[in-house]
């Protein structure tokens, strides 16, 4: 082996954190590797292709049925991304984007780095924010692709603008529900019951119960922001939809409402993550 | 300074009367030590609370009471100072989907260095480690020993003033283990601080003579084998002296100033207890040489770092 003198020299008196905006990147950057090559992504991927798949069927067997793309992309955002997937996908990359490095002990690597917790906490969940986003959006990418290929006629404005609004609406909610994960994550050492907890009880229940206890419910503020599906009474799922909707009413509140809570919310639970960070004993 | 037990002034790697509580169980008790350059040992069985004691001073923990600090600082509050601080955990955990070089490297770019200074310490510390071969390979496929190497080498490749290193030969081969001892020495040479945790005596004792011994969440002992040793008055240090004429060598030394038992044993040496054996050592070349007698070899029987460890912790 080589002599450890030939090393170059340490940084001589320079003690300062390193700074935390290249920390977080260098973390993020890092961490959305590791998650691109985790096995959990492609049973993830696998699974949004579901509106896909359904968009697609639709496509094929039930032309000129007359359904419309805005039709489907609506009741598709309303009852499927935001009940299901976002939550889904939020759930499996945020709740360990931290929780499991502190579990299995290789944060350690990190901690002994010169770079504040808060960066640390910053550049992993950034990392599991934009891998929900992105899977999710890979999915409205297919089915925007799918129903555009219906002829230049589908492209109206009003559907671009369903699309695009979806599409941020996504965003928005893939970003409050994994802070909120990575928070779970953070605190628990067993974090997939509370977080299932929180997604199967909590945003199930209250976001289905009458009047404002609703606005409880993250799920609540996301189909708030979303234009409610198009349904027609005469037939039976219109019906369904139609008793339902009048059995769990839903009050609309002002949109910059809706966002303003989930901004907050995301806000508030990344805040909350990097105090449990900061406070967080290694155990291994 | 050099060694375990110096003045704290002087000390890179300070405790005082530190503890760290688990619930109802008391993991470290009232620890307080002081460590200077060179390579100090951390010593203890298994359990003995010396992982804890690691971890708080090297900001892992916190602890329940007392303080600790590095260089002054508490590094938990201070993460700028970990620039000059090296740490191998214990624990086997690596990031596995990462190759050994992007590992490395991700760990050198936290540090702040740029690309091309993280691509030249990360070819000199694999090749050092002997890892070049095996860079590219995700660390999920390394072996154990390789697996250590790889953490010695993120601990080191900074170079780092003060470097702690929990059970740091766990699992390397023995032609790893020897060269690993080589560099330890050599990094405390330097004036660097290594603190090596071990639960393995001979494997401190390859690096340093410089010890703290921990034992049931206690200090119990910190500096020199030999001064140690030499504070352990209810277990005489036993001496083998090797002579053509053992009967007559063994008449003579019997109620010699700190002689407090001789016996010729099976193999005809002298075996001779003293309850000081500094002033034996320096006595003994007059009584030879002012009586006519010969020692043709002298063996300490126990003051070796286990003999030592055994009387401390009575096991």
């Amino acid at each position: 082996m080589k002599a450890a003198a030939e090393a170059a020299p340490a940084i001589d008196g320079d003690v300062r954190p390193e700074g935390s905006l290249k920390a977080v990147g260098w973390l993020a950057w890092f961490s959305i590797r590791e998650m691109a090559r985790r096995r959990r992504l492609v049973a993830l991927v696998l699974m949004n292709l579901v509106p896909v798949l359904v968009v697609a069927a639709i496509r094929i067997w039930f032309p000129g049925a007359g359904i419309t793309p805005h039709m489907v992309l609506s009741a598709l955002t309303h009852e499927v991304f935001m009940p299901f997937l976002i939550p889904i996908v939020a759930m499996s990359v945020g709740v360990p984007a931290i929780g499991e490095q502190v579990e299995d002990g290789t944060i350690v690597f990190t901690w002994t780095r010169p770079v504040r917790r808060r960066a640390i906490y910053l550049g992993r969940l950034l990392a599991a924010q934009l891998v929900s986003a992105l899977v999710l959006s890979l999915s409205l990418v297919l089915c925007f692709l799918i129903m555009a290929s219906e002829g230049p006629q589908v492209l109206t404005w009003e559907f671009i603008r369903l699309y695009l609004q979806s599409f941020a609406i996504i965003g928005l909610g893939a970003f409050a529900y994994a802070a909120l994960f990575a928070a779970i994550g953070t605190h628990f050492r067993k974090p997939v019951v509370p977080a299932i907890v929180f997604w199967f009880g909590w945003e199930n229940l209250v976001s289905n119960i009458p009047a404002r206890v609703q606005e409880l419910s993250l799920r609540f503020h996301l189909q708030n922001l979303v234009e409610r599906p198009e349904t027609s009474p005469a037939d039976l799922p219109g019906l369904l939809s139609a008793l339902l909707s009048t059995a769990f009413q839903r009050e609309p509140v002002p949109r910059l409402q809706s966002v303003s809570v989930l901004l907050a919310v995301t806000l508030a639970t990344t805040l909350l993550g990097m105090w449990l960070l900061r406070n967080k004993e290694i155990s291994r | 300074m050099k060694g375990a037990g110096v003045d704290s002034s002087q000390a890179r790697i300070t405790a005082d009367r530190v503890g760290k509580w688990f619930g109802e169980v008391i993991a470290v008790n009232n620890c307080t030590l002081a460590v200077g350059t060179g390579v100090v040992g951390l010593l203890g069985a298994n359990g003995a609370g010396k992982s804890t004691l690691f971890k708080m001073l090297a900001g892992l923990i916190e602890p329940s009471h007392g303080t600790v600090h590095v260089f002054g600082r508490r590094l938990r509050q201070d993460v700028g100072w970990y620039r000059r601080v090296g740490f191998c955990p214990e624990s086997d955990a690596l990031p596995d989907w990462m190759t050994g070089r992007e590992f490395l490297a991700l760990m050198l770019r936290l540090m702040g260095y740029d690309k091309a200074e993280t691509n030249r310490r990360v070819g000199f510390w694999l090749e050092r480690f002997e890892l070049t071969d095996a860079a590219g390979r995700r660390l999920g496929g390394y072996s154990k020993g390789m697996r250590q190497k790889i953490k010695l080498a993120q601990a080191m490749a900074h170079d780092p003033d003060v470097i702690f290193l929990d059970e740091p030969l766990n699992g390397m081969d023995p032609v790893s283990r020897k060269q690993s001892i080589d560099l330890v020495r050599e990094l405390g040479q330097q004036g660097r601080t290594v603190l090596v945790s071990s639960h393995i005596l001979p494997e401190v004792e390859s690096m340093t003579s410089e010890i703290i011994l921990i034992d049931r969440g206690r200090v119990l002992a910190e500096g020199s084998v030999a001064e140690i040793r030499d504070k352990i008055p209810e277990h005489p240090t036993t001496v083998a002296l090797v002579s053509p004429s053992p009967r007559v060598l063994a008449g003579f030394l019997i109620g010699r100033e700190h002689v407090v038992g001789v016996q010729v044993d099976q193999e005809n040496r002298v075996v001779v207890s003293t309850d000081h054996a500094v002033a034996f050592y320096r006595a003994l070349p007059g009584w030879l040489l002012g009586n006519g007698l010969i020692v043709d070899e002298i063996v300490t029987l126990d003051d070796s770092l286990e003999a030592v460890f055994q009387y401390l912790t009575e096991r």
